[in-house]
C-alpha cells in the first residue's frame, strides 16, 4: 500500500501529459481523417520553441504559451500546404500515412540539422516538491497536471457548448452530411487544426519540463503511447483520449511499483489488447465504428 | 568512347598492380621494404570518430620508430582500412587488406562494430590484432593473435565496485539501461561489490527514455541505498536524476565512462544543476595519466605529427590513442625480440616484451627498448598508457580513474589501479 498510492500520484503527471496529447492527436484526426504520425516531431519542435525562449530569459510559463501557438500555426499550415492538396488529390488514409512519415522524417532531420545531436534543457527555476495525500509531487509536475485540466475542461466546454464544437462534432460525424447542413466544414478543419495543434505544442512542451532534457527524438519516442491512448478511448473520441490517457498513465505505474518497472509499458499495452479485443472500437464508440479504422 | 574508358581502365588497373607490386615486399620479406600497420576502424559512419582517434596513437609511434632505425632495417607506415563500422563491410575490408597488404605486420582494431565479423578472419591470416573492442566475448579468448590493451566492457563494473568501496559504501542501486552494452557492467559490478562485502540493495534494468521514473526511484529508495551506480542514456538519466533530486533529494551518483561523456553531462548538468552535479556524482573511465616519460615521449610525437595528424593536440590525453601508440611499440619490440618481422613468429614475443618479471630492464619508449634487446636484455615496455599487463586470454585491464564534472570541466578525483582490478576480477 505504501507504494500504491504514490504511484497513482506518478501516474496522474503522465496520463495528464498523454491526455493533452491524446486528445489533440485524437480530436484532429475525429474531425480530419488524417492519422498524422508526424504529431510527435511537432510536439518536439515546439519544445524547441520554448527552448529557445527559455534561452532568452523569458519565463517557462510564456514559452508554454510560445510553443502552443507553434503548434497551432505549424499545423494550420502543415495542413494548407501540404496534406490538404495530397487529400484533394484523392489521396487516402493509407497514402496519407506514408506523407505522414516523410513529414515526421523531414521535421526531424531539420531539427538535427539546425540544433546539432544533442540534449537540451529549459531554463526553469528548480521546483519543490509538494506531499498531498500520501503522494509527492514537484511544483512544475502540479503545473503539469494543472495545465492538463484546465485544457481538458476547455476542449469540453468548447465540444459541448459552442457552436464550433458542435459543428466540429457533426464534421467528425459526417462531413457531407455537415457540409449540406450549412458548416463551413473548410473553416472547421482549419480550427481543428490549429486547437489540436495547440494541444500538441502544450504537449510538447510540458512532457519536456517533466523529462528535463531532450533531443531530437523525443517526441517521436512518446508517439506510441499517444497512439495507444487514442485507440483505446476509441479513435476520434476526445473524451475516450482522456480516459485512455488515465489508464495507461495510472496502469503503467502501478505495474512498475506492483510487478517490476520491466513491465512498465508491457502491463498497459496488455490491458490496451485485451480492451480492444472485447470492444475493438475502443472504449467510446462513436466515431471509430463508422470511420472503420479502430477494426 | 567505349574502347577509350576500357583502355583508360585497363591502364590504371596496370599502374594499379605495378604500385602494388612497389609498396609491398613481403612480411618477412626484403630488408628495405616498408612494414604496414593496418588502421581497422571505422572512419566513415556513426562510428567515423573511432578512425582519427587511432591515427592519433599509429602515426606519432611510426614517427618515433622510423627516427629510431626502424625494426630490423625496415620502415614502418600506417595505413588506413576503413570498416564504416558494419561488418557487411568490414568483412570484405580485411580480406583486401590481407590480400593487398603483403608487408601487413599487424593491425589496430576492429572495434565492437566489427569484431566479432572479422576477429577469427585476421586470425585465421596469422594478422596480430590490438583491439579496441570492448565486447565481453573476448575476455576468455583463446585466439593467440587476438591482444586488447583497453579494459573489456565488463570490467567497468569491478572499477565501480572498487570506487565505491574506497568511499565506504556498502549498499548501492544499480541503475542501468536494459540495452545489451549497459547489461553487460551489471554481473562483474555484483559479484565484485559484494566480494568487498558491499550488497546491492535494488538491481532494475530501466526502460530507457520513459516519461518518468518516480515509481522505481519510489522503489529504489524503499531499499536505502547509499550509492546510485549507473549507465543509461542522456535523457534517461537527466530525467531520472532530476526526478529523484526534486522528490527526495539526490544521493551519490558513480557512473560508468558512458556518464563522463559530454552530451551525458551535458543533459544531465541541465537537470539537476552544476552544484549537484559537482556535489554528488563521479564517474570512472580507463585511466591514462598525462604524465611521465612514456607519455611524454608519445606528446612529443603527436604534437609534431601535425601533417599526418589534424589538430594532434586532441589526442594528447586521450587514453585510446595512448594504447595504440603503445600496440605499435609492443609490435615494434616483439618484432625485435624475435628477429623477425613474420607475425607468426613474432606475435607471441608481445607478451615478453609487456610483462613484468626479475631482472628486465623497463623502457618507456621503443627507441629504448631496441637499444636493451640489441644488447641482450630482457625488457618489460611500459607504455604511455601505464604498464600493461597481459592475462593468459591477452587482455590487459589497466587502471581506472574516477572523475567529477567542475565548472563543465572534468577534474581527476582518485584511481583505481590494475592489480586492484586484476585481485578482484580473479
Amino acid at each position: 500500500m505504501s507504494t500504491l498510492l504514490p504511484a497513482i500520484g506518478f501516474g496522474l503527471v503522465t496520463a495528464s501529459i498523454l491526455a493533452v496529447a491524446g486528445v489533440g492527436f485524437t480530436l484532429q484526426f475525429g474531425v480530419t481523417n488524417i492519422l498524422n504520425l508526424a504529431y510527435g516531431d511537432i510536439m518536439t519542435a515546439a519544445a524547441f520553441v520554448a527552448y529557445l525562449v527559455t534561452s532568452a530569459g523569458i519565463s517557462v510559463w510564456l514559452a508554454l504559451a510560445a510553443g502552443g501557438a507553434f503548434g497551432a500555426v505549424f499545423s494550420v499550415l502543415l495542413n494548407r500546404a501540404l496534406y490538404t492538396p495530397f487529400v484533394r488529390h484523392g489521396t487516402r488514409l493509407f497514402g496519407m500515412i506514408i506523407v505522414t512519415i516523410a513529414v515526421s522524417l523531414i521535421v526531424q532531420n531539420s531539427m538535427l540539422a539546425i540544433f546539432g545531436a544533442n540534449f537540451f534543457s529549459l531554463n526553469m527555476p528548480r521546483p519543490a516538491s509538494v506531499h498531498i495525500a500520501g503522494m509527492v509531487f514537484t511544483t512544475i509536475q502540479l503545473a503539469i497536471i494543472g495545465v492538463a485540466v484546465v485544457a481538458m475542461l476547455l476542449i469540453h466546454l468548447l465540444l459541448r457548448y459552442t457552436k464550433l464544437g458542435k459543428a466540429m462534432r457533426a464534421t467528425a460525424t459526417d462531413p457531407d452530411l455537415a457540409r449540406n447542413c450549412g458548416i463551413a466544414t473548410d473553416r472547421v478543419i482549419d480550427l481543428a487544426w490549429a486547437i489540436s495543434g495547440a494541444l500538441c505544442g502544450l504537449a510538447g512542451v510540458i512532457l519536456v519540463m517533466n523529462l528535463t532534457a531532450f533531443t531530437d527524438t523525443t517526441g517521436a519516442q512518446f508517439l506510441i503511447p499517444i497512439i495507444a491512448v487514442a485507440v483505446l478511448g476509441g479513435i476520434g473520441q476526445p473524451y475516450g483520449a482522456m480516459l485512455g490517457a488515465l489508464v495507461i498513465g495510472i496502469v503503467s505505474e502501478l505495474a512498475a511499483a506492483v510487478i517490476s518497472p520491466d513491465y512498465k509499458n508491457v502491463v498497459a499495452f496488455v490491458i490496451l489488447v485485451m480492451v480492444l479485443l472485447a470492444r475493438p472500437q475502443g472504449i467510446l464508440s462513436e466515431i471509430a465504428t463508422r470511420k472503420e479504422v479502430a477494426a | 568512347m567505349r574502347i577509350a574508358v576500357t583502355a583508360l581502365g585497363a591502364a590504371l588497373a596496370l599502374l594499379a598492380v605495378g604500385a602494388c607490386g612497389s609498396s609491398s615486399g613481403g612480411g618477412s620479406g626484403s630488408a628495405s621494404s616498408t612494414l604496414v600497420v593496418g588502421e581497422f576502424n571505422p572512419f566513415s559512419g556513426p562510428d567515423a570518430s573511432f578512425g582519427p582517434e587511432m591515427v592519433g596513437g599509429c602515426v606519432p609511434a611510426v614517427r618515433l620508430i622510423n627516427a629510431s632505425g626502424g625494426v630490423l632495417g625496415h620502415k614502418l607506415n600506417c595505413v588506413q582500412e576503413d570498416t564504416r563500422g558494419d561488418p557487411a563491410d568490414a568483412v570484405p575490408a580485411a580480406q583486401k587488406m590481407m590480400a593487398t597488404e603483403t608487408s601487413l605486420i599487424g593491425v589496430l582494431g576492429p572495434s565492437s562494430d566489427e569484431a566479432l565479423a572479422t576477429a577469427p578472419l585476421l586470425s585465421q591470416g596469422h594478422v596480430p590484432m590490438f583491439v579496441d573492442t570492448g565486447q565481453a566475448a573476448f575476455d576468455h579468448t583463446t585466439d593467440a593473435y587476438f591482444w586488447r590493451i583497453t579494459p573489456a566492457d565488463d570490467v567497468k563494473g569491478y572499477a565501480l565496485a572498487l570506487w565505491a568501496h574506497k568511499a565506504g559504501y556498502t549498499r548501492a542501486a544499480a541503475v542501468f539501461g536494459n540495452d545489451a552494452g549497459a547489461q553487460s557492467d551489471v554481473p562483474t559490478l555484483v559479484r565484485a561489490f559484494t566480494r568487498l562485502g558491499g550488497t546491492i540493495v535494488y538491481n532494475k534494468p530501466f526502460a530507457l527514455d520513459q516519461s518518468s521514473y518516480r515509481t522505481e526511484i519510489e522503489n529504489m529508495l524503499a531499499a536505502h541505498p547509499q550509492v546510485i551506480f549507473t549507465e543509461v542514456d542522456p535523457q534517461t538519466g537527466a530525467t531520472f536524476l532530476s526526478e529523484l533530486q526534486q522528490l527526495h533529494g539526490l544521493i551519490p551518483v558513480i557512473g560508468t565512462e558512458v556518464t563522463l561523456q559530454a552530451p551525458w553531462l551535458k543533459a544531465v548538468t541541465g537537470a539537476i544543476g552544476a552544484s549537484a552535479m559537482a556535489r554528488y556524482f563521479e564517474g570512472m573511465q580507463p585511466y591514462a595519466p598525462p604524465s611521465g616519460p612514456a607519455w611524454q615521449a608519445y606528446n612529443r610525437s603527436l604534437l609534431a605529427s601535425g601533417s599526418q595528424v589534424p589538430k594532434p593536440s586532441q589526442w594528447s590525453s586521450d587514453p585510446y590513442s595512448m594504447t595504440y601508440y603503445d600496440a605499435v611499440n609492443v609490435m615494434a619490440l616483439a618484432m625485435i625480440a624475435a628477429k623477425s618481422t613474420s607475425p607468426a613468429v613474432f606475435n607471441s614475443d608481445a607478451m615478453k616484451v609487456t610483462e613484468p618479471g626479475a631482472g628486465k630492464t623497463v623502457v618507456d619508449t621503443f627507441a629504448a627498448g631496441k637499444a636493451a634487446l640489441q644488447a641482450g636484455q630482457q625488457i618489460q615496455y611500459v607504455g604511455a598508457g601505464g604498464p600493461i599487463v597481459f592475462n593468459r586470454w591477452h587482455n590487459s585491464t589497466g587502471a581506472f580513474e574516477a572523475a567529477k564534472s567542475v565548472k563543465g570541466n572534468l577534474a581527476l578525483v582518485g584511481s583505481v589501479s590494475a592489480a586492484q582490478i586484476a585481485a578482484i576480477s580473479r
